[in-house]
């Protein structure tokens, strides 16, 4: 019995483990997971949906993720305003932010940013493009 | 074995506790989010939408609590069956908000195992030293499980790698697409006002690394099997993942702290030889007084 229980037990973890292989590589789960991270070329050239502040003297701040989105996760955050781009609800997700905010900034801007990663990364070179999705105040 | 199971038991329900203490505001900040975010997956497909606050409160207060008790080996056969099912209903709850997560997937399915190895709460454990009769085990108890959660270890890895070759093919060991996803996590969380790798500007500069490092990751992935082949080549190939990780955290500031700390890939090292040395200490005497670990009452033979 414990010699079987020993061969079948791996055999068994080994079947679960790898059983999202018969699943779509890009259909992911939990906790049986397919880990697709890291796997596609993502480019060299990435839109970025992002939420920046503006402060009283006109300079753009960057939001801590807990401010956009209440969360510290950076990946939520990223995926919040995403979403909220995509649905045409920047204008929500901006009153929201502002709300979190509060002063000293004046005021929110939902946008995106278009940047070249490597240039970014090594030379620090700004944003290809900027479109800006929505722009509130924050109120004191 | 079976001393080997019980350290996997002490160093992964350990894990779970302190990872749900420490990550519980994170996992009640799901309380506050917009319902039309919710897409449960996995365990919690069925769900219509998000469940009760209190529940959720319910989750993150009993897990932490049943995974130290299951730690402690305290009633064991009731307190690891519940700190491993709490903990993956937590995580996949936590999941199931639009975004997928990959670091406690391993975490999840090795406790599912230590659950119904309940043979793992007979040595070093609180029901060992009430019950010193019902803590008859032998050396090799216990070793199915060890060997299980290691095929549950090493298959993640492999995973992760014929996820490369299927999604990008064979030429994501040319360096691009990990020189890409290093600058894209990196410009991510500047622009999302997190904490960025400092070390990811001089990384991306040195060009010629990005292939080697590339196949060291995909023979890692690949080669994860071989570990199981031999207890050496397990040994190395843990060490390697473990620096695997280790390099992900320096340039993208992504810590798997399940892998990292080598818990996960505790089952192919020989982690019962710690005990005597953590048996030395302050803190391990007090805990050898109390399990008697060292004591030649210990019903252990192996």
């Amino acid at each position: 019995m414990r010699s079987r229980l020993r061969r079948l037990a791996p055999a068994l973890a080994a079947v679960l483990v790898l059983s999202p292989l018969v699943r779509v590589a890009e259909s992911d789960t939990y906790p049986l997971s397919t880990y697709p991270m890291f796997t596609a070329d993502r480019g060299s050239i990435h839109d970025f949906a992002t939420v920046v502040g503006v402060d009283g003297a006109g300079a753009v701040v960057r939001l801590s993720p807990e401010v956009i989105a209440g969360t510290d996760e950076v990946v939520l955050a990223s995926v919040t305003v995403e979403r909220a781009v995509a649905r045409d609800r920047a204008e929500g997700l901006c009153e929201a932010v502002a709300a979190r905010a509060g002063r000293p900034l004046t005021e929110i801007i939902v946008r995106s940013e278009t940047v070249d990663l490597v240039a970014h990364i090594v030379d620090d070179e700004p944003a290809l493009a900027i479109v800006e999705h929505a722009r509130c105040d924050v109120t004191p | 074995m079976i001393k080997r199971l019980a350290v996997l038991r002490i160093l992964m329900f350990t894990y779970a506790a302190i990872w749900t203490t420490v990550r519980a505001p994170h996992l009640l900040d799901t309380t506050d989010l917009e319902s039309i975010r919710f897409d449960p997956i996995g365990p919690l497909w069925f769900l219509q939408a998000p469940v009760p606050d209190g529940l959720v409160l319910v989750l993150v207060v009993v897990t932490p609590l049943a995974a130290a008790l299951a730690a402690l080996g305290w009633r064991y056969r009731l307190t690891a069956p519940l700190a491993a099912f709490s903990f993956l209903m937590i995580t996949t709850y936590r999941n199931s908000w639009g975004q997928l997560f990959h670091t406690e997937n391993l975490a999840s399915l090795q406790l599912i195992v230590l659950a119904i190895a309940t043979v793992a709460g007979s040595v070093w454990s609180l029901d060992a030293r009430r019950h010193p009769s019902r803590a008859r085990a032998s050396a090799d108890d216990g070793r199915w499980a060890v060997d299980a959660m290691a095929v549950l270890a090493v298959g993640t890895y492999f995973l992760a790698g014929v996820a490369k070759v299927r999604i990008s093919g064979w030429d994501w060991v040319s360096g691009d697409t990990l020189l890409h996803q290093v600058t894209f996590d990196n410009v991510r969380k500047e622009l999302l006002g997190d904490p960025s790798s400092p070390l990811a500007a001089w990384f991306v500069g040195q060009t010629w690394l990005m292939a080697p490092a590339a196949v060291a990751s995909m023979i890692l992935e690949l080669g994860a099997p071989l570990a199981l082949l031999h207890r050496r080549v397990g040994q190395v190939w843990a060490l390697a993942a473990v620096g695997f990780h280790l390099g992900v955290l320096v340039l993208m500031y992504i810590m798997f702290p399940y892998h990292l700390l080598a818990i996960g890939l505790a089952p192919l090292l020989p982690v019962e030889n710690l005990a005597p040395r953590l048996a030395r200490t302050t803190v391990g005497r007090a805990w050898t007084r109390h399990f008697r670990l060292a004591s030649s009452t210990s019903p252990v033979a192996g």
